[in-house]
C-alpha cells in the first residue's frame, strides 16, 4: 500500500504541475492573481438557508421573494442604484435610448449573450474585460443612464460588472444602475429578445 | 472480469477527460461555479482550483485511459471524489433548506461538467464512481495497461508484464 501511496503522490504533483503550466499557456486560462469578483460580499448559501429557512406549500414563492430583497438590500448597500421591471420598461422606451444616452449593459458570457440578450445591450463579461471594453466604455462614457443586469435571482455578475466599471473603468455611479430582476424578469413580461451579435436585427420572444 | 475492470478504467478515465475539458474550456464559468461552494475566501487560493483542477481531471483521466500507474491515480480520484461528493451533498441541503423543497428535487449545476442536473442522480454517479476506483486500488483493471504500476513490485511486474503482452 506504500507503494500505492507514493505512486499517488506523484501522480498528484506531476498532474498539479502540468495543470498549471497549461492553464498558463491557455488563451482561455484564470490568471491566479487576479480577483474576478470585487466587492463580493454575499452570505453563504449555508449560512442564507440556516437565517431564512421556508418550509411549505408556496415555501419557493416566499424564497424567491425573500432572495429579492436580499439582492436589493445588498445593491443598495454597496452604493448602486438598482433599477425595478417598471423603470426598466421606462427606460428601454424612452426616446433617449435610441440616441445611445440610455444604454443596456449584458453581464453574462458570450454563449448566454448570443442566445438572448435585450434588444441593443452590449456585452460586458467582466471576467474578460479586455475584449469588451474597447467598445462598452466609449459608449459608457456617452450615456446619461447605464444599466446592466444578468439572469437576475441568485445570478451576481451584473453586480461584478457594474463594480468593475465603476471601480476600474472610472464609469460615474450616479448613472449605473443595476436590473435586479434581470433576465428572467424581462422573459417574465414576453419582451423581445435581440439573438446573436448587438444589432443583429433578429429576435424571438422569451420562451415560456 | 478482466476485461470488466479495463472496461471500468476506461469508463472512469474517459469521463474525468470528459468532465475536465468541459470544465477546463470555460474555466471562468467553472470559478464562478467554485465558488458557490464557499470553500476558500483567498481570491488566489479559488482561481488556483479553479484554474488547476479541470487540467488535472484531463491528466488523472488520460492516466487510466492508457493505464498508467493506475492505482496511484486511482487513489488519487477516490482523494478527490469524496469530499467533492460530500460539498455537494452539504450544497443540496443547504438548497433544499433554502427552497423548501424535498432533497430529490434539488436541481443546480454543481460544477462537475455536466451542467445543471438533479443532485440525488449526481450523489449516485459520484458513488459508482467511488466504487470503480476502489476496484482499481485494488488492483482491477491491469490488463492492456502501458504501465500499471510506476514503482513496481517484482511480483506486481511481472504480472503487469503477463497483462500487456497477453
Amino acid at each position: 500500500m506504500k507503494k500505492v501511496l507514493v505512486e499517488a503522490a506523484l501522480v498528484a504533483i506531476t498532474g498539479a504541475a502540468l495543470a498549471f503550466v497549461t492553464n498558463a499557456l491557455s488563451s482561455r486560462g484564470l490568471k491566479l492573481t487576479r480577483n474576478y469578483f470585487p466587492g463580493a460580499n454575499r452570505p453563504s448559501l449555508t449560512a442564507r438557508a440556516a437565517n431564512n429557512p421556508v418550509r411549505g406549500a408556496g415555501g419557493t414563492n416566499l424564497a424567491t421573494a425573500s432572495a429579492e430583497q436580499d439582492t436589493i438590500a445588498r445593491l443598495r448597500g454597496k452604493g448602486f442604484q438598482v433599477a425595478d421591471g417598471e423603470k426598466v420598461l421606462a427606460l428601454f422606451h424612452d426616446p433617449r435610448y435610441e440616441q445611445g444616452l440610455i444604454i443596456f449593459v449584458d453581464a453574462r458570457n458570450e454563449d448566454h449573450y448570443k442566445h438572448g440578450h435585450i434588444p441593443g445591450a452590449y456585452q460586458f463579461d467582466h471576467m474578460y474585460p479586455e475584449r469588451y471594453l474597447g467598445a462598452v466604455l466609449p459608449a459608457c462614457n456617452a450615456a446619461q443612464q447605464v444599466i446592466v443586469y444578468c439572469d437576475g435571482g441568485d445570478c451576481e455578475l451584473s453586480e461584478f460588472a457594474a463594480e468593475f466599471l465603476r471601480s476600474s473603468a472610472g464609469v460615474a455611479n450616479d448613472k449605473l444602475f443595476v436590473f435586479s430582476g434581470g433576465l428572467k424578469e424581462w422573459e417574465r413580461r414576453q419582451l423581445p429578445l435581440e439573438i446573436g451579435e448587438r444589432k443583429s436585427g433578429q429576435f424571438r420572444t422569451a420562451s415560456k | 472480469m478482466d476485461a470488466i475492470a479495463v472496461l471500468a478504467r476506461w469508463v472512469l478515465g474517459a469521463l474525468f477527460v470528459y468532465m475536465g475539458l468541459k470544465k477546463a474550456l470555460n474555466p471562468a464559468e467553472f470559478l464562478n461555479l467554485v465558488r458557490q461552494y464557499d470553500m476558500v475566501s483567498s481570491p488566489f487560493l479559488l482561481n488556483s482550483i479553479a484554474a488547476a483542477l479541470p487540467w488535472f481531471e484531463v491528466f488523472c483521466g488520460l492516466l487510466l485511459l492508457a493505464g498508467v500507474a493506475v492505482r496511484g491515480t486511482a487513489v488519487v480520484l477516490v482523494a478527490m471524489l469524496v469530499p467533492f461528493t460530500l460539498l455537494i451533498l452539504k450544497r443540496a441541503l443547504a438548497v433544499a433548506g433554502a427552497q423548501g423543497i424535498a432533497f430529490c428535487m434539488v436541481k443546480f449545476d454543481c460544477g462537475c461538467g455536466s451542467g445543471e442536473v438533479l443532485i440525488c442522480h449526481k450523489l449516485l454517479e459520484n458513488c459508482l464512481l467511488t466504487f470503480l476506483a476502489c476496484w482499481l486500488i485494488a488492483g482491477a483493471g491491469r490488463k492492456l495497461s502501458m504501465r500499471f504500476s510506476l514503482v513496481p513490485s517484482p511480483v506486481s511486474t511481472q504480472v503487469s508484464e503477463a497483462g500487456f503482452s497477453g
